[in-house]
């Protein structure tokens, strides 16, 4: 084993080599890793035949099995495995990209031994990563900061898309455990903040893809293209086939988990997406793809019934995702920098009353907003914090809720404040 | 196959993943199977070699007896290092018992002062191998949809829509 209170980083091991001799080389080499074979992770077979499933419960036990061996390994073998050792590396990136989601659709019942080995696997991955993301286990085993940050990036052992994996993987029970283990990998490595910026358009493709599969004019990319000749006999929500259908709902119901989840639980994450305008991109898209795709679900004939009502549970959890984000932003942004006070309250106040008459033409998305996290509270916060506030202002924003909800037609809540 | 998700999209157009090599070498579960024993061969002598070898090398009227036996062995392993340590310690005690009594037709005092001694050398070999993470409260909890009332049921036939 290699020698104490120096950094692993910094350490040298004797081992006899293969020819009998004994050599020193650095304690982190590759040839300190053990030929083990990781299997990638595949989802349990769907309504298998006995000898699929035998087989789904043999492979799962080689990937429990090796990965319970590797979290018993001592802090040098560890690290030295999950660093060079690439099939560990696909083992644990399967699992991301193929376990299912508690949103996933559900599948049928599995059988108790599958059921069993599946918490074995999902614990002993949550537990990898979390080893994987402490550079100090004990007052002995240790990396140095920088280079444990320098060995994550540049071996990929996180990605931004892996963060995101285990935020909704794993996030709903354990978020101050990922929250510290998060912050620790952005903290020792800001290389992730980079990566995380270049993300951020992608993730905003992802609502310019769904309107265009919807037939919608984006107003990203697509406003400032001229419209295609044929674009009048595109598909729409209610024209497409009804898998497209399906596929768009899963699609928008993951991402929106997905964002949610990793915001929740990493808040500093905000001020990335805020400064590529998240919030007013999110309005307009919400105004724009939920009426029509909720529409389409609800006026759509499906054979199956079940279908149809899943599918508006998905829509209904994505806007409640949406507005969930929103309002996260907002907080970190604006809300809890009003509330701390401080010397630029007055900057907040202004950027929360702009984003706030930002959202009055997107009537839908703002009453929804306002039934989830009434705006008038905020004003109300707001008029506490600055008592000089522009009144005329705050009262023409107030009937702009109030008119939000006229003209969707429903009726605000009881118990919500009204406006002045 | 997996629905579709936002970190699928998020491989494959950002450029923050590692891209995959098509030449690395992916394990089935052939290939596993024989890696494993390989590892199997050159481990030391482990509880599971001694289920296997008895289950095997027995005709089946005397299967059942071994298997009794050899649970009894556990069970004497058990006792003896105490149910709160984890399997892996009790397995290994069951195994330094069936080295120990191996060929042995009697409990003598070198048998009973090596099983004296056992406990304190199986306790320090398995703190060695402590699973990083056993004391780690972990939830199982997962996002899943909130029950909703479905609109259709109640409203849908009152809706007018001007859908021209």
């Amino acid at each position: 084993m290699a020698c104490a209170i120096v950094p692993l980083d910094e350490q040298q091991v004797t081992e006899p080599s293969a020819v009998g001799k004994d050599r020193t080389l650095p304690a982190l080499h590759p040839d300190r890793k053990e030929e083990r074979c990781f299997v990638p992770y595949r989802p349990p077979p769907e309504d298998g035949s006995p000898a699929q499933v035998e087989e789904f419960l043999e492979h799962a036990k080689f990937i429990t099995e090796d990965l319970e061996w590797l979290l018993a390994l001592p802090h040098d073998k560890f690290w030295c495995q999950v660093v060079f050792d690439e099939t560990l590396q696909k083992c644990l990136d399967s699992y991301l990209c193929h376990a299912s989601r508690g949103l996933d659709p559900a599948g049928l019942p599995c059988s108790p031994a599958v059921a069993d080995v599946q918490r074995c696997i999902h614990r002993a991955v949550f537990m990898t990563f979390l080893r994987m993301a402490t550079h100090k286990e004990s007052k002995e085993n240790f990396l140095t900061p920088t280079v444990f940050g320098e060995i994550i990036y540049e071996n990929f052992l996180f990605d931004i898309p892996k963060i995101l994996d285990l935020c909704v993987l794993f996030g709903k029970g354990n978020t101050q455990l990922l929250h510290k283990m998060i912050g620790n990998i952005f903290t020792q490595q800001p290389g992730y903040y980079s990566d995380l910026d270049e993300t951020v358009p992608s993730v905003l493709q992802v609502f310019d893809t769904i309107l265009d599969k919807c037939g919608l004019q984006c107003e990203g990319a697509g406003a400032m293209e001229p419209l295609k000749l044929n674009a009048n006999g595109r598909p729409t929500a209610m024209t497409m086939s009804q898998q497209d259908l399906v596929d768009l709902v899963l699609y928008l119901c993951d991402s929106t988990t997905t964002i949610h989840a990793f915001l929740d639980i990493y808040p500093p994450a905000c001020s990335t997406f805020q400064s590529h305008g998240f919030l007013s991109r999110l309005g307009s898209f919400y105004e724009s793809a939920v009426p029509d795709m909720e529409k389409a679900v609800r006026k759509r004939n499906f054979t199956d019934k079940g279908l149809k009502e899943d599918l508006w549970k998905r829509m209904c959890h994505s806007c409640k995702r949406m507005v969930e984000v929103a309002h996260l932003l907002l907080q970190q942004s604006c809300l809890q920098p009003i509330l701390e006070g401080g010397e630029n309250i007055q900057t907040f106040a202004e950027e929360l009353l702009q984003h706030f008459t930002s959202f009055l033409p997107e009537k839908r998305f703002l009453s929804d907003y306002d039934e989830q996290f009434p705006i008038a509270e905020d004003i109300s916060l707001l008029q506490q914090a600055l008592p000089l506030i522009d009144e005329t202002r705050t009262s023409y924003l107030l009937q702009g809720v109030q008119s939000a909800w006229d003209s969707v037609g429903r009726r605000r809540p009881q118990g919500h404040l009204q406006s002045k | 196959m997996s629905p579709p998700r936002l970190t699928g999209a998020l491989r494959s157009f950002s450029n923050v993943s590692k891209q995959e090599d098509p030449g690395g070498q992916v394990y089935d579960l052939k290939s596993k199977r024989l890696k494993r024993q390989e590892l199997f061969a050159r481990q030391g002598l482990t509880w599971q070699k001694v289920v296997q070898f008895c289950t095997q090398h027995r005709d089946k009227a005397q299967q059942q007896t071994t298997s009794q036996e050899l649970k009894n062995v556990l069970a004497a392993a058990r006792q003896i290092v105490g149910a709160e340590h984890g399997q892996e310690t009790i397995e290994s005690a069951a195994v330094f018992l069936f080295e120990t009594f191996h060929n042995k037709d009697h409990v003598g005092t070198e048998e009973t002062r090596a099983i004296k001694q056992m406990p304190m050398a199986l306790l320090a070999t398995s703190s060695v191998a402590s699973l990083f993470g056993r004391n780690i409260a972990f939830s199982y909890d997962s996002y899943t949809l909130d029950p909703l009332d479905l609109p259709w049921e109640a409203s849908l036939e009152d809706e007018v829509d001007l859908d021209f």
